[in-house]
């Protein structure tokens, strides 16, 4: 007997599960597919299992550079199975609240992968055998996959995907990380606190490629600083066994080769859209060249009773991004007016220092032909950041000339994910650099940072010379 | 188990319809031909009634949609059935669904540089207010909530033409010196179909004036008679009565134009459009085979029809199938006007006011009532000579009523 159902989501990640409990909360009977676990890519193999040991990683390294504060640490030892398991337990936690959130909201789960039958209907694989789900709106929600390289295909053993590379049990002496977008950086420079020697092996002019250079100069010093070596404009040409080891050979900017010996090779060059396999066009439903589900301002597809969000209808992978779409699809579902209109999609990379980007930047915002005021206040002015030992890093306010309207805010420094929506805040709300600049921010704290930023841009930040 | 209903073929060479209003709710109960959806289609408004007997599982599009002939519109589920139950789709085999086109639907009032927060544009995407049409009180023109429930209130609805106020008027001040009104429904189909008759046909405007005293005389005997029968007689029977000897002898006024095969379509019945004014937009009934009624027939039939129109009560097929139409404006009817002809028909008369005038009858004034009558034609078919050809025979019927009867 087929289950009937208004909504079928299919992908219980960070879009799908926010659009479930939505559309339950509007009234709407929710059958959601999962084809893994609850949570999707975000809870179980990206943002939070990455934090987790992120976090565990500074630890280790603020515990063993404090000697200029007088603190030495002696016998520090990292236990990495038990690190597992406590990052295991906070990803537990967090996958059992969202169960407990979808039975609570009545919604029911089906674990399986999803097959389109028709426009309206789906087959979903069980361990108990196959369900065939009946919908009156399906939305997709299946996100996406790292992408393999040729040459460099994923074997689980010395070929890490990003979700593996997060798994391991043993510390690799030696970790070389094909591609030095977001996550290779937040994992290569996890692995190098943690003790792993790391380099870095980049196809194109710069690490962290479409972020703005003066931004990456920060991160790139902070590289040399933890002693990780990197090539950019360099390709890495293919390996070998040596012993349990891998050689790689290397082909630099220089045209030479390098070779390095590895552990482990974490291959994080992209990631492409779960479109495959589901059948999607038995539904009609339109992908582009690349395979990415085609979706509008409402979330709907070529077919009108569809809706696709997040990952896999393209760029940016943001876990968040994915969230505000869903809850968007399921006000658009339910009869509602949603569109997608935010003015600010916020982003938080999670290297050291970190770096948080809202809005435009002074490039961008000149390309959109736009006349702009900066703003740009470094950390090492900011007496909260050197209480803490990381002063590295500045924030910038760039505003739109003559309105004084904030167009977007980047920040490169300590705790930037947590500055940064504050920023987002104000672009939300129209705000101009004095609303910023005259709303009082406490002592010492480094979102005084930011006002005096946004002072900058008159070039009357109290606590740097600008002359 | 559920069915899918899909928009079915309401007329020739009718592709796609806009759903203008639902008639039904997601988890009503229904009975076989329960009305379902109002479509406007070319010109009318199609209620389509429910083929089945059962509940309302799901209505595939919102007011306002272009629908294709063939789409779903709506899904039936069995009675009783529970409303949150979704279709079953009753296809034996599977096949694979083409891809289809992704046409993004266009989001209104979303601009970055609208000064708004989040709250203030969630407001207006329910109150359906595009932010760009409003201004904001604050500084730099930020837009509060306030601005834009005000607006709200304010606002015309989009298919209400908008009125000028003169300046100075309180409460004209606070209206925008600009308004935007979609083009929909009615009028968009005015809209589309009087653009392609201007740039499809050439057209030539003639011109005579026509002395109908005699026909004056002849409808207020006839009034009398008319109101025993229980009808209101107008002039405009007798004058489709008397284009009738016109288009016998010139067939290719009473025609089509088949622009595809590049064939003249000449019609040996004759359905004629009349072109009537409602408070949506005009609208042109047709009265069919004007040849076979007689004028209080035909009376009886505009009225009908007219009133039709006024309440938007119009079949299709009340609407199609016209081989030539009138136009007459009544009382603001003017002195003269250039029709547009309703392609693909080939020709369409403008019928103008009654008035008394001064004419020379064998070197004497008269007072006599006199009409001026405006035929367009389409001059890549119909040549001038003929088109006048063709007016002098109407005139003659017009000016000596008398020879009707022996049509």
């Amino acid at each position: 007997m087929a289950v009937q159902t208004d909504v079928l989501v299919i992908g219980a990640g960070p879009g799908g599960y926010v659009a479930a409990i939505r559309l339950a909360q509007l009234g709407k009977k929710v059958v959601i597919a999962e084809k893994d676990k609850l949570g999707g890519e975000c809870l179980n193999y990206g943002c939070i299992p990455s934090k987790a040991l992120i976090d565990s990683a500074n630890l280790v390294w603020k515990a063993t550079h404090a000697a200029n504060r007088g603190i030495e640490v002696e016998g520090l030892r990292v236990d990495l199975p038990r690190l597992q398991a406590w990052k295991e337990g906070v990803v537990t936690t967090l996958r059992n609240g969202i169960e407990k959130l979808l039975s609570g909201n009545g919604i029911t789960v089906l674990y399986g992968p999803a097959k389109f039958v028709d426009p309206h209907t789906v087959e979903v694989a069980t361990a108990q055998g196959v369900e065939t789900v009946l919908a009156g709106a399906i939305l997709l929600a299946v996100g996406g996959h790292p992408v393999s390289l040729p040459g460099f295909a994923f074997d689980g053993k010395l070929i890490l995907s990003t979700k593996e590379v997060l798994e391991l049990r043993t510390l690799p002496q030696d970790l070389l990380i094909i591609g030095g977008g977001i996550s290779g950086l937040e994992i290569g420079m996890m692995y190098r606190k943690l003790g792993s020697r790391v380099v870095f092996v980049e196809l194109l002019d710069q690490l962290l490629p479409g972020i703005d250079p003066s931004i990456v100069a920060v991160i790139t010093r902070s590289l040399r600083e933890l002693g990780i070596t990197y090539h950019v404009k360099s390709r890495a040409k293919g390996w070998t066994m040596v012993g349990d080891r891998a050689k790689i050979e290397v082909q630099t900017e220089t045209g030479e080769i390098v070779s390095y010996e590895a552990d482990a090779i974490l291959v994080s060059v992209g990631r492409v859209p779960t479109t495959r396999e589901m059948a999607l066009e038995k539904a009609g439903v339109a992908l582009d060249e690349k395979g990415f589900i085609r979706a509008d301002r409402q979330l709907r597809t070529s077919v009108p009773h569809i809706y696709a969000i997040g990952d896999a209808t393209g760029q940016p992978y943001l876990a968040h991004r994915a969230s505000k779409e869903g809850l968007i699809a399921a006000e658009v579902i339910a009869g509602g007016p949603g569109s997608l209109d935010y003015q600010a999609l916020p982003s938080a990379i999670f290297t050291d220092p970190e770096i948080a980007l809202v809005g435009l930047t002074e490039t961008e915002a000149k390309e959109k032909g736009k006349k702009v005021v900066v703003g740009k206040f470094p950390f090492a002015a900011n007496g909260r950041a050197l209480t803490t030992g990381e002063s590295q890093g500045f924030v910038r306010v760039v505003a739109e000339e003559g309105t004084d309207r904030i167009l977007g805010v980047q920040i490169v420094g300590p705790e930037a994910s947590n500055l940064i929506s504050e920023a987002a805040l104000a672009i939300e709300m129209g705000a101009t650099v004095e609303d910023l600049a005259l709303t009082i921010h406490p002592h010492p704290t480094l979102p005084e940072a930011l006002a005096e930023a946004a002072e900058a841009t008159k070039g009357k930040a109290i606590h740097i010379l600008q002359k | 188990m559920a069915k899918e209903f899909k928009l079915p073929d309401i007329g020739e060479g009718v592709a796609e319809g806009e759903i203008t209003r639902w008639m039904v709710e997601e988890g009503q109960s229904i009975k076989e031909n329960d009305l379902l959806v109002e479509v406007m289609t070319d010109k009318v408004t199609v209620e389509i009634p429910s083929p089945f007997t059962g509940t309302v599982l799901k209505r595939m599009y919102p007011v306002g949609a272009k629908v294709n002939v063939g789409s779903v519109l709506i899904v039936i589920g069995e009675a009783g059935e529970a409303p949150t139950s979704p279709p079953v789709v009753t296809t034996a085999a599977t096949p694979q669904a083409p891809a289809r086109e992704f046409k993004p639907q266009a989001a209104v009032g979303e601009s970055d540089d609208i000064l708004a927060p989040p709250a203030v544009r969630k407001r207006a995407r329910e109150l359906g207010i595009d932010l760009a049409l409003v201004k904001g009180s604050g500084a730099r023109g930020r837009i509060s909530r306030e601005d834009v429930e005000g607006y709200a209130k304010r606002a015309p609805s989009p298919t209400e033409i908008v009125e000028h106020r003169p300046a100075g008027d309180a409460s004209a001040s606070n209206l925008p010196r600009e308004e935007r009104v979609p083009i929909r429904g009615l009028r968009r189909k005015i809209f589309e179909h009087m653009a392609r008759s201007v740039h499809t046909a050439a057209h030539f405007t003639y011109v005579e004036e026509t002395d109908v005293t005699n026909l004056v005389d002849l409808r207020e005997k006839a009034k009398g008679h008319a109101a025993e029968e229980g009808v209101k007689i107008t002039y405009l029977p007798f004058i489709l009565k008397a284009l009738l000897p016109a288009l016998k002898k010139f067939p290719s006024f009473n025609a089509t134009m088949d622009e595809e095969k590049e064939e003249l379509v000449l019609k040996r019945y004759y359905n004629l459009g009349i072109a009537t004014n409602t408070k949506e937009g005009l609208i042109v009934p047709v009265v069919k085979d004007v040849d076979r009624k007689s004028i209080f027939e035909l009376a009886r039939e505009i009225e009908e029809l007219a009133e039709k129109a006024r309440t938007g009560k119009l079949t299709l097929p009340e609407i199609q199938g016209g081989t030539f139409t009138v136009t007459s404006p009544g009382k603001l009817g003017g002195l003269l006007a250039t029709p547009i002809i309703n392609y693909p028909e080939v020709a369409i008369l403008g019928v103008h006011k009654i008035a008394k005038r001064p004419v020379v009858i064998e070197d004497a004034v008269e007072i006599r009532h006199m009409m001026n009558v405006a035929l367009s034609f389409d001059h890549r078919i119909i040549d001038g000579y003929q088109g006048a050809e063709f007016t002098q025979v109407l005139v003659r019927y017009l000016e000596h009523p008398a020879l009707l009867s022996l049509v």
